[in-house]
């Protein structure tokens, strides 16, 4: 059914640089001696939904957190190459990395809400951006939390610690938390590995819809979740982009066979 | 060997030996703990509980030596002096409490030549009789002194002699004869005197009718302020010990006046709550026999609060700057393992550093700078509260910055990584997200720092805690909060009524009275902090 809206894809090949939210040169990343990602170039389409799959430890994760130089954090991390978002490579020194992490939002695996309101969690950022006055904060809360189609369970418990929550409601406020920051880009790793079908479905929905506003990564394990919300796939093998193509030409025939072969399942 | 034996046993036998080997000695902890509270518990309210006054009739030798605070030599009592010679038997009013050797008996009791109490260590078989004494009563002073006697009726100025029975009445009326005589001193005699020390300093003639008459109102009031006094000083409790010599005691002097021998239990809880409120609110008296332990009391709780501002900053900064600041390196290991270790080094090492250091290069050079108008009487170089709260404040601070990186270390990597990924830098991260999560682990550093600090006392004796302390470190007077006095502190208490014990067993009990309020102190402050720890957990850490 989602297919229906897919009707304007374009090869990633001929993806031009007006069309393209984040476009990765020849990156590569080690965790000490340990060369985690290899000579990676991609260009990740504008207000599409790019899913990046493969094998546990090939370095998805490592990828989106170069688009928000998350691997910054690590002691021992080095990397070579250019990561450019609005035309600036974010690699160089005069990056403002608190504005860029801004610009890029992100959210992780497991929901990690801070322990404080639910409100507090969704103003957060914005407080950080400098955003005082109660007023502009409350709107943006309210449709932080609209987008994250999380309002009508919480709008009378705003003020409540966000640890009361369920693990599905956790995701979607920390999603409403990035989203508060109206972000260009918005980095899913694994969100939905924690929780049931019927929640990973509603963000699944979610992504669709907030396809409009901004581009979405999303690292999965999930073949049909893959197939099923993304506009471009990209497989990952140890640290080698394998192969990038719209989803349906990769999930439907991949050039690869290694792709193939993970895409099937037959190894792993 | 044990191997060997051990080897024979099957499994379960292993392991339930195991079991009972840890559970025997977990016991034998639980059974220290305990003895430890009932002793305190039991010996320091037993401080506070009314003692009986019996009679007490005694063979006693070689007459009059019964000096103050005397203990008899045994030998010499028993072989060396035949008591056929010298044998006597003596009465005396007397508390009486049981020795730690059994063939002994400790006496705490007044007669003519002791009439505030001595103590006596009398062997059982010199005791003829022990009679509950229904009519003696423990009359204590204002001045911390005690008196144990039989009151037998009061003697007015005028000579009369009046039935106890009026006693709390006279007890007021001479009350409100000290507040006059209070109330002239205050009202009149000191402002008058003050003007006339003005005209001295003006040089005024000694002739100057303003000046005469100043001195003649002096001189009328400090007439009546005498008459006052001695009417005041002519009301007098007539008393007899337990032979019947006559002793008299000015009534102003009297504090309370307890009746211990026929009181009954609602009216000895009654008397035992008095006391403690007395022991809580008043100052020492009697060179810290009897009294109070106020001014201990407040000097810990103030230093503890003073230490605990101190350290609490510094250890937090600390163990931020070590546990997310300091770069993995060789060095950092090293500053770690000696934080720990510094956790251990001896107190009384700290006290000289602090003395060493703090008093007198810190508090010299502070002296030279801001008070060099006082010197060489020193203000801030000579030891005094604020130098003993640093001074804990660096023996704690190993406690706290342990805790502290512990705590740190238990914010998930996730909530970190979720700060930063929302645009806040290193600082904002650690102030909005990793300090509210370890507070828990912080509040227990500062358990610990307070709990240490409350209990210890030989540092303290080298920077600022004494005996006794003429003044409050807080008080009216400008700058109300008065860091470089000396101040009074319960361990340090506890210490110097340790050494009056050997020949006091009232003094022996105040000691056990402070440590167990040091104990309630210490679980009080812990208590508080707790609490807070737990709201703190609740409001971080609900999972
Ligand atoms: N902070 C780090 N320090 C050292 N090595 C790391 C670190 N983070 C990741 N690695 C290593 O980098 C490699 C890639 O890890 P990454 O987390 O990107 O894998 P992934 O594809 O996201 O796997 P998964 O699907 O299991 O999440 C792994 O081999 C991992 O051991
Ligand atoms: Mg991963």
């Amino acid at each position: 059914m989602l297919k229906l809206f897919k009707h304007n894809i374009q090869p990633v090949s001929e993806l031009s640089s007006a069309q393209t939210a984040v476009e990765v040169n020849a990156l590569n990343l080690w965790f000490g001696d340990k060369h985690v990602l290899k000579d990676i170039t991609m260009r990740i389409p504008k207000n599409k939904v790019t899913a990046l799959i493969g094998q546990s430890g090939c370095g998805k994760s490592t990828l989106i957190n170069c688009f928000n130089r998350l691997n910054d954090l690590y002691d021992g991390c080095q990397y070579k190459g250019e990561v450019i978002i609005d035309g600036k490579n974010i690699n160089s020194k005069k990056t403002n990395v608190s504005r860029l992490r801004a610009k890029v939002g992100m959210v992780f695996q497991r929901p990690n809400p801070f322990p404080m309101s639910i409100y507090e969690n969704v103003c957060y950022g914005l407080k950080l951006q400098g955003v005082r006055e109660r007023r502009n904060l409350d709107d943006a809360v309210e449709s932080a939390l609209k987008q994250a189609a999380l309002w009508d369970e919480v709008k009378d418990r705003l003020f409540e610690p966000a640890m009361t929550l369920s693990g599905g409601q956790q995701q979607r406020l920390v999603i409403a938390r990035a989203l508060s920051l109206k972000p260009e880009v918005l980095l899913l790793d694994e969100p939905t590995s924690a929780l049931d079908p019927l929640t990973t479905l509603f963000i699944e929905e979610l992504m669709e819809s907030l396809k409009k506003q901004c581009t979405i990564v999303i690292v999965t394990h999930n073949m049909q979740q893959a197939a099923r919300v993304s506009d471009y796939t990209a497989f990952f093998h140890q640290g080698k982009l394998v192969e990038y193509a719209d989803s349906d030409t990769l999930f439907t025939m991949p050039e690869k066979k290694q792709t193939e072969d993970y895409i099937t399942g037959r190894y792993g | 060997m044990a191997k060997l034996r051990l080897s024979g046993l099957n499994a379960v036998q292993r392991q339930s030996l195991v079991i009972s080997l840890t559970a025997f000695f977990t016991g034998l902890l639980l059974i220290a703990l305990i003895s430890v509270l009932v002793l305190i518990t039991a010996r320091g309210g037993a401080y506070f509980w009314p003692k009986p006054i019996y009679s007490v009739a005694l063979t006693h030798i070689s007459p009059p030596a019964l000096a103050t605070d005397q203990v008899l030599p045994k030998e010499a009592a028993s072989k060396e002096t035949t008591p056929r010679e010298t044998e006597q038997v003596v009465t005396l009013l007397a508390n009486v409490f049981d020795d730690e050797a059994k063939s002994e008996i400790r006496l705490k009791y007044a007669d003519a030549l002791n009439p505030y109490g001595a103590q006596l260590l009398v062997e059982r078989e010199r005791i003829k009789r022990i009679d509950l004494a229904k009519n003696s009563a423990e009359i204590k002073l204002n001045d911390g002194r005690q008196v144990m006697a039989v009151p037998e009726n009061v003697v007015t100025p005028e000579g009369a002699n009046i039935p106890l029975a009026k006693l709390p009445q006279i007890m007021e009326s001479v009350a409100l004869i000290s507040d006059e005589i209070t109330k002239l001193n205050k009202q009149f005699l000191a402002p008058i005197h003050e003007s006339l020390s003005r005209f001295d300093n003006r040089d005024v003639a000694a002739d100057a009718p303003a000046r005469e008459k100043l001195v003649a109102q002096f001189n009328e009031y400090q007439q009546r302020v005498r008459s006052l006094e001695t009417q005041r000083d002519q009301y007098k409790l007539a008393v007899s010990f337990a032979e019947g010599q006559p002793f008299s005691i000015p009534i102003f002097t009297i504090q309370s006046v307890d009746f211990v021998s026929r009181l009954t239990g609602f009216e000895k809880w009654q008397v035992a709550i008095g006391e403690v409120f007395v022991f809580l609110t008043e100052s020492p008296k009697q060179a810290n026999t009897s009294g109070g332990v106020f001014p201990a009391l407040f000097g810990t709780v103030l230093m503890v609060f003073i230490m605990t501002i101190i350290v609490t900053p510094f250890g937090v900064m600390a163990a931020i700057y070590l546990s997310e600041y300091a770069p993995n390196t060789a060095l950092t290991t090293i500053i770690r393992v000696s934080v720990s270790n510094m956790a251990g080094v001896p107190s009384i090492v700290y006290g000289v550093f602090g003395l060493g250091f703090f008093v007198y290069t810190l508090g010299g050079s502070i002296d030279s700078l801001f008070f060099s108008d006082t010197l060489p009487a020193p203000t801030m170089g000579s030891p005094g509260i604020f130098w003993a709260a640093l001074t804990m404040a660096i023996l704690t601070l190993p406690v706290v910055i342990v805790a502290t990186e512990e705590g740190l270390r238990r914010v998930p990597e996730g909530l970190k990584a979720g700060s930063y990924a929302l645009g806040a830098t290193k600082i904002e991260t650690i102030v909005r997200t990793i300090l509210p999560i370890a507070s828990p682990g912080i509040m227990t550093g500062v358990i610990l720092a307070i709990a240490r600090a409350a209990g210890e006392v030989a540092p303290l004796m080298l920077v600022g805690a004494v005996k006794f302390a003429p003044a409050l470190p807080i008080d009216g007077e400008f700058p109300f909060l008065h860091l470089d006095r000396q101040f009074m502190h319960l361990g340090v208490l506890i210490y110097d009524s340790a050494f009056h014990s050997q020949t006091d067993a009232k003094s022996a009990s105040m000691m056990f009275a402070a440590c167990l309020l040091l104990l309630v102190v210490v679980f009080v402050l812990n208590i508080l902090a707790v609490l807070l720890r737990t709201r703190l957990r609740k409001r971080y850490l609900k999972g």
